[in-house]
């Protein structure tokens, strides 16, 4: 389903991501963790596109990013992306929010769109907000939001970018549920992401990044009980 | 009595040829100065260096010689072709208006956060969509206030489209108080008028700038209907907006 072989991301002369090789089945949960810095966020953007690869190849669902004749936007619109700051849009209401891709870039009609947009803003526990705009919302719940929002394009593979990382920590909670309903679900994730429960409990397989590089990798036990790499050890005792 | 009726007439004409060069610069130069502003953001170097140019050359010159250079170098420019003095006149407050409004539409698109962007490409939004449904309308918020002073400023320095010999209020009233010889009288008249449009423009520049500061401060506050009253009391307001 996503298939990086040898990616690689300079800034100028600063190789961000030195070469990542990665396979992920469909269905699959895979936390990535790392030390601030060390490239999870870059690595998230190179597979929707926010970031141009330098060099290597992402082949998303047969597309093959690195194509120039690439259609970004039948890409985008089976990848959805979750962000740190939620970027919710401030002048829509919650219910425009998760309308306005299906609308207007899948051309769907309002009707259809409106019962789906309901149906996504009752499943992460919303429904009283369709009408309310995003600042009047806490942290969690714009979350929440914007979790709907990037599910109303059906994609088939959801990024998160420390989804939590932002919130008070009451609300942390409602939003890691309804990520891991959605893991139930069968949706294909890759969650950048501190939440160590979240991250043993519902990841299938666990990425440990540094520095630019997959230092280790394996299910959440392997990782978080078993680390063989020194580096991998450090950073676990720094944050566990 | 029958006198005043007999420059009321001329007065009314010019008052209609400034409005009719206003309306159209206005317009014109808000749609040009918008693509100069989006051209100003582009990503692609060449045309933000184009429209730099543009920009700051306009600005780096007095009204009074683009209106010159246009009703001398347009016939020029384009052979056979007809100027009338209106169209000389509105294209050069439109090259005019819009270097400016091209600035203020630049300050607008940067403040909206760059998530604002991300999101909306992440969704699949391609250009076209983003700017015209995410981009502009956050923008706008900051752009309407200074865009009223631009144009409120134009329609006063419209006032020098006389030297082309275009018949605007302006220059109907000197031909009026010539011919009466009562210029005071005629320029008091003349310049009650421009402070009558001129006027409700700058309070609705200023109206529009405070209401931005309390929805800013209270963001759309109005527009929460009963069910959120408890919601706000029980939340802090204005959580983490999406900017870094
Ligand atoms: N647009 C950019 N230009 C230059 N350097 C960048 C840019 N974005 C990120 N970086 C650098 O790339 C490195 C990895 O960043 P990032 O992927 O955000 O790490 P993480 O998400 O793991 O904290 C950091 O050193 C950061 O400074
Ligand atoms: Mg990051």
């Amino acid at each position: 389903m996503i298939s990086v072989k040898g990616l690689q991301k300079k800034y100028g002369n600063v190789e961000v991501l030195k070469s990542i090789d990665c396979e992920i089945k469909p269905s699959e949960v895979v936390c990535v963790i790392g030390p601030s810095g060390s490239g999870k966020s870059t690595f998230l953007r190179c597979l929707n596109l926010l970031e141009t690869i330098t060099a290597g190849s992402v082949v998303i669902n047969g597309h093959d990013l690195g194509n120039s004749k690439l259609d970004r936007v039948l890409v985008r619109r089976d990848v959805g992306m979750v962000f740190q700051q939620f970027n919710l849009f401030p002048h829509m209401k919650v219910l425009d929010n998760v309308m306005i891709a299906p609308i207007k870039v899948a051309k769907k009609s309002r009707e259809v769109t409106k019962e789906k947009a309901l149906e996504l803003l009752a499943k992460v526990g919303l429904s009283d907000k369709a009408d309310v705009y995003p600042s009047s919302l806490s942290g969690g719940q714009q979350q929440r939001v914007a979790i709907a929002r990037a599910l109303a394009m059906d994609p088939t593979v959801m990024l998160f970018d420390e989804p939590t990382s932002a919130l008070d920590p009451e609300t942390v909670g409602d939003v890691l549920a309804v990520m891991k309903r959605l893991a139930g679900e069968g949706m294909t994730m890759v969650v950048v992401s501190h939440e160590m429960g979240f991250a043993r409990e519902v990841a299938d397989r666990v990425i440990f990044m540094d520095q630019g590089y997959i230092v280790e990798e394996g299910t959440p036990a392997d990782i978080f009980d078993r680390p063989t790499q020194d580096r991998t050890k450090a950073f676990l005792s720094r944050v566990l | 009595m029958g006198d005043y009726a007999q420059f009321l007439l001329p007065l009314a004409k010019g008052l209609g040829m400034t409005a009719l060069l206003c309306i159209i610069s206005a317009v014109g130069g808000s749609i040009v100065g918008l693509l100069v502003g989006l051209a100003r953001a582009s990503s692609i170097g060449f045309i933000r260096w184009v429209s730099a140019i543009y920009t700051n050359l306009l600005r780096g010159i007095p009204l009074l010689i683009i209106l010159l250079f246009t009703f001398f170098a347009l016939p020029l420019l384009i052979p056979g072709a007809v100027f009338s003095k209106l169209a000389c006149g509105a294209i050069a407050l439109t090259l005019f208006v819009s270097a400016y409004i091209a600035e203020v539409v630049r300050g607008g698109l940067e403040s909206v956060p760059r998530g604002q962007f991300e999101a909306a490409e992440a969704l699949g939004m391609n250009y076209f969509l983003k700017f015209r449904y995410i981009i502009v309308p956050q923008a706008m918020r900051v752009v309407v206030p200074p865009w009223t002073g631009i144009i409120l400023a134009m329609i006063k320095d419209s006032s020098l489209v006389s030297v082309i010999g275009f018949v605007d209020l302006t220059q109907a009233g000197k031909i009026i108080g010539t011919t009466t010889m009562l210029p005071l009288l005629t320029f008091v008249v003349v310049g009650a008028i421009y402070f009558v449009i001129c006027y409700p423009l700058g309070k609705f520049g200023r109206w529009y700038e405070k209401r931005l500061t309390v929805s800013l401060g209270r963001p759309q506050a109005v527009d929460l209907g009963p069910a959120s009253t408890d919601l706000l009391a029980e939340e802090p307001l204005l959580q983490v907006r999406g900017e870094k």
